[in-house]
């Protein structure tokens, strides 16, 4: 009875840990920057995009080009925009991707 | 009026800042570039619409000849070519406005001025170059033509959010002064929104800047 319970319990982690990681994956928007070589720089992509109200959130990652923008539950935006702003913010887009 | 006049430009002078950090923020961003070199002290406040061009007011004093200029700046981003592990700029920096001088024969004149300038700048992760000239018109006051050019390295590479560090070396060419050519070793150090310099030249003179975004 107890090794049942145990089977029964680490299923149900197993397969609940992608759907809780696809729920929090649903909310972020990675883009691929071009010319994000700069941490003072690349301020402009934290105050452009960072005070969109639909934005929680964003982690620039310096060595790989990568903008990780974290959204609000509920919250979108869509590829034309996110290119807009990124673009505002003096950089250039290569690649958009929903999710983690 | 001359010691208004001066009182008032000090008062907006605390440390001052080298020309090199790039004249732009964030579109809807202010950034304060204060300046010191072994030439002239300047104050550069701008606010940036764009991210392709800022308009401001500019300070500078002159230290040989004792005169400022007080203007109206405008900065525009001609070229950026943003490629997948560098950056490269090239900015033109002009300002229009008034010279005042505490000179000699012309102790307070007051003569239009204007100065341009062309700024281009290449860097990676680890190295940074830069090229950046300076014409200055103010009538009997003061012309002149000057150019600076600098390179760095970061010593290590920080994250996003890192104190970031550059050793940079910067030499100057100025034909009024006596010896034409000026080196000067210099640190760059940046935070979040706060990029500081400090250095010291050849001669001796005291090189620290601080910008700020905001």
């Amino acid at each position: 009875m107890k090794t049942l319970a145990t089977i029964l319990t680490v299923t149900v982690m197993f397969i609940s840990t992608p759907i809780f990681a696809a729920e929090e994956c649903k909310d972020t928007v990675n883009v691929k920057v071009s010319g994000l070589v700069c941490d003072f720089c690349a301020r402009a992509l934290e105050k452009v995009i960072g005070g969109r109200e639909e934005v929680s959130g964003i982690k620039v990652d310096l060595d790989n080009g990568d903008v990780r923008i974290n959204l609000k539950p509920g919250k979108t935006l869509d590829d034309e925009t996110v290119k807009k702003l990124v673009t505002d913010s003096g950089y250039n887009v290569t690649a958009i991707n929903k999710g983690c | 009026m001359k010691l208004q006049f001066t009182i008032g430009l000090l008062a907006l002078m605390t440390l001052a800042a080298d020309a090199f950090a790039r004249p732009i923020s964030y579109p809807g961003g202010w950034m304060m570039m204060q300046m010191n070199d072994s030439n002239m002290h300047s104050l550069e406040i701008d606010y940036s619409p764009t991210a392709n061009y800022s308009v401001g007011y500019v300070a500078e004093y002159w230290r040989e000849n004792d005169w400022q200029l007080h203007a109206v700046s405008l900065n525009n981003l001609i070229k950026r070519w943003n490629l997948p592990k560098s950056q490269a700029n090239i900015y033109l920096k002009s300002a229009a406005g008034v010279a005042y001088s505490d000179f000699g024969e012309l102790d307070g004149k007051i003569e239009p001025a204007a100065f341009t300038g062309i700024s281009a700048d290449w860097e990676d992760r680890q190295f940074f170059t830069m090229y950046e000239n300076h014409l200055v018109y103010a009538g009997d006051i003061n012309k002149s033509f000057m150019q600076k050019a600098r390179v760095g390295i970061a010593p290590y590479i920080g994250d996003y959010g890192d104190l970031h560090t550059w050793l940079m070396l910067q030499v100057e060419h100025n034909p009024k002064k006596a010896d034409h050519f000026t080196v000067t070793p210099l640190v760059r150090l940046f935070k979040g929104e706060t990029l500081v310099e400090a250095g010291v030249s050849e001669d001796g003179d005291v090189l620290f800047n601080f910008t700020m975004i905001f």
